[in-house]
């Protein structure tokens, strides 16, 4: 009798072991998913790839930005109006708060690449206060007008048209590329909102730099359980 | 006397069993129930491909929708590429090799030159015929080529060299993987082995 207690009172045990190790199991992935311990921005899609010319008359392609994060805008030397980017604004930010070690590039495509040519960029970019001894780079980007279409229109999916007197119409935005070449985020207007912008860069550039050995798996799962910040 | 098993408690030699088996039972529910973690960059959000269209090897004209049905493996190439092409087409042609025949009806390579001054259509067939005679090279104008190429992520660039076969392209080497439904789905950087393109085109094709 004390045998066949003994006996179903370790049955017991090894029951609660095996099914508190489930329910241990369910609750870290609930918590996992409702505490997000890491925060990540979706891998949206490709960015494109190109090879285009700067400011300097000297090419630059997607490949040379690979490692580091790029962020694009759509812009073009004749711009008037509230619908263009502000983009010395945009660099003076990322410039004033150090939010990445890694490499961040700022890379401006003209959309009106017949007319601004690298000598018409170059003298854009000193009449509009570029500080070329910033720690983020700024590119201005020009080329084959077709192959300016492909890019930003297939590629960067912005829609825009010349309106016949110099201008062009389009929507602004900017576009977030880490360094992998994926589009981590798009932020529509003439200004992204600091906080928000500063606050991607900053998670993909954590993302970028701690994604190694047993810590890729959070990010992974974070990914998976969309783990996105708000 | 008593043999070591009969030693042991009824009670114990059940509990063992029953723990092992709930152990074993674990296991395989966790596999069943964990997703396939794929190779290469995962598109959370994938996004169609863009209906592009060039023209085969074959001499028809073929766009992105004829190969709906089929998992596609996309790379940009060119047949003077001396070694990074040659690389990548033997991976893909070992990844069709790891699949059985029912599922290599459901996939289609496709490699679009970079270097259509160069490679005509006789000449993709003759290389991609040593690789697999199902790959299927795809050409057309330079302006076709780079709206089917940018969206994609591929970039590339023409060097004049001093090689016996003239100028060089530097070239985005990925695979871009799209899906049944024309999503894009993965991109395969450059040293994804065959196996792992397997593994991933298995579960693809079953879905």
């Amino acid at each position: 009798m004390a045998a066949l207690s003994i006996a179903s009172h370790k049955n017991y045990w090894f029951g609660f072991l095996f099914y508190g190790g489930l329910v241990l199991f369910a609750v870290a992935v609930v918590a996992f998913n409702l505490f997000r311990p890491v925060t990540v921005l979706p891998r949206i899609t490709l960015a494109p790839g190109y090879a285009l010319t700067n400011s300097s008359g000297r090419s630059l392609t997607s490949e040379d930005l690979r490692g580091g994060l790029s962020l694009y805008s759509f812009s073009y030397s004749r711009c008037a109006g509230e619908h263009c980017p502000n983009l010395a604004e945009v660099q003076g930010l990322l410039n004033k708060q150090q939010v990445t070690d890694l490499p961040l590039s700022l890379v401006t495509i003209s959309l009106d690449p017949e007319w601004d040519s690298p000598a018409v960029l170059a003298n854009y970019l000193q009449q509009n206060g570029y500080d070329g001894s910033g720690r983020n780079h700024w590119h201005f980007l020009t080329g084959d007008s077709f192959l300016v279409r492909t890019v930003v229109g297939n590629g960067f999916s912005l829609y825009y048209k010349a309106e016949g007197d110099g201008q062009i119409k389009f929507e602004p935005r900017f576009v977030l590329v880490d360094g992998l070449g994926v589009i981590r985020a798009y932020y529509y207007g003439s200004r992204p909102e600091p906080a928000i912008l500063l606050r991607d860069i900053r998670l993909v550039s954590e993302e970028a730099q701690n994604s190694h050995g047993a810590t890729r798996l959070a990010y992974e799962a974070a990914h998976l359980f969309l783990c996105y910040p708000h | 006397m008593l043999s070591p098993l009969k030693k042991i408690p009824r009670s114990w030699l059940l509990a063992s069993v029953g723990l092992l088996v709930g152990l074993l039972l674990t296991i395989l529910l966790l596999n069943w129930l964990t997703p396939h973690q794929f190779h290469g960059l995962v598109m959370q959000s994938p996004q169609p491909v863009s209906n592009f269209e060039l023209t085969a090897h074959t001499g028809q004209r073929v766009k992105m929708s004829d190969f709906r049905g089929k998992v596609v493996l996309i790379y940009f190439g060119y047949t003077f590429c001396p070694d990074v092409c040659p690389a990548t087409m033997s991976e893909l042609r070992q990844a069709m090799a790891l699949l059985r025949p029912g599922q290599q009806a459901d996939v289609q390579v496709l490699m679009v030159t970079l270097d259509p001054q160069r490679d005509t259509p006789q000449l993709l067939a003759n290389y991609l015929g040593h690789f697999n005679p199902t790959f299927l090279g795809l050409t057309g104008t330079p302006e076709e080529i780079s709206v089917a190429a940018a969206p994609l992520g591929i970039f590339y660039e023409k060097h004049e060299g001093d090689t016996e076969s003239g100028y060089l392209i530097s070239h985005t080497s990925t695979v871009a993987v799209i899906d049944k439904n024309g999503y894009l789905r993965l991109v395969y950087p450059f040293d994804t082995t065959g196996e792992q393109m397997a593994d991933d085109l298995k579960i693809l094709v079953g879905e």
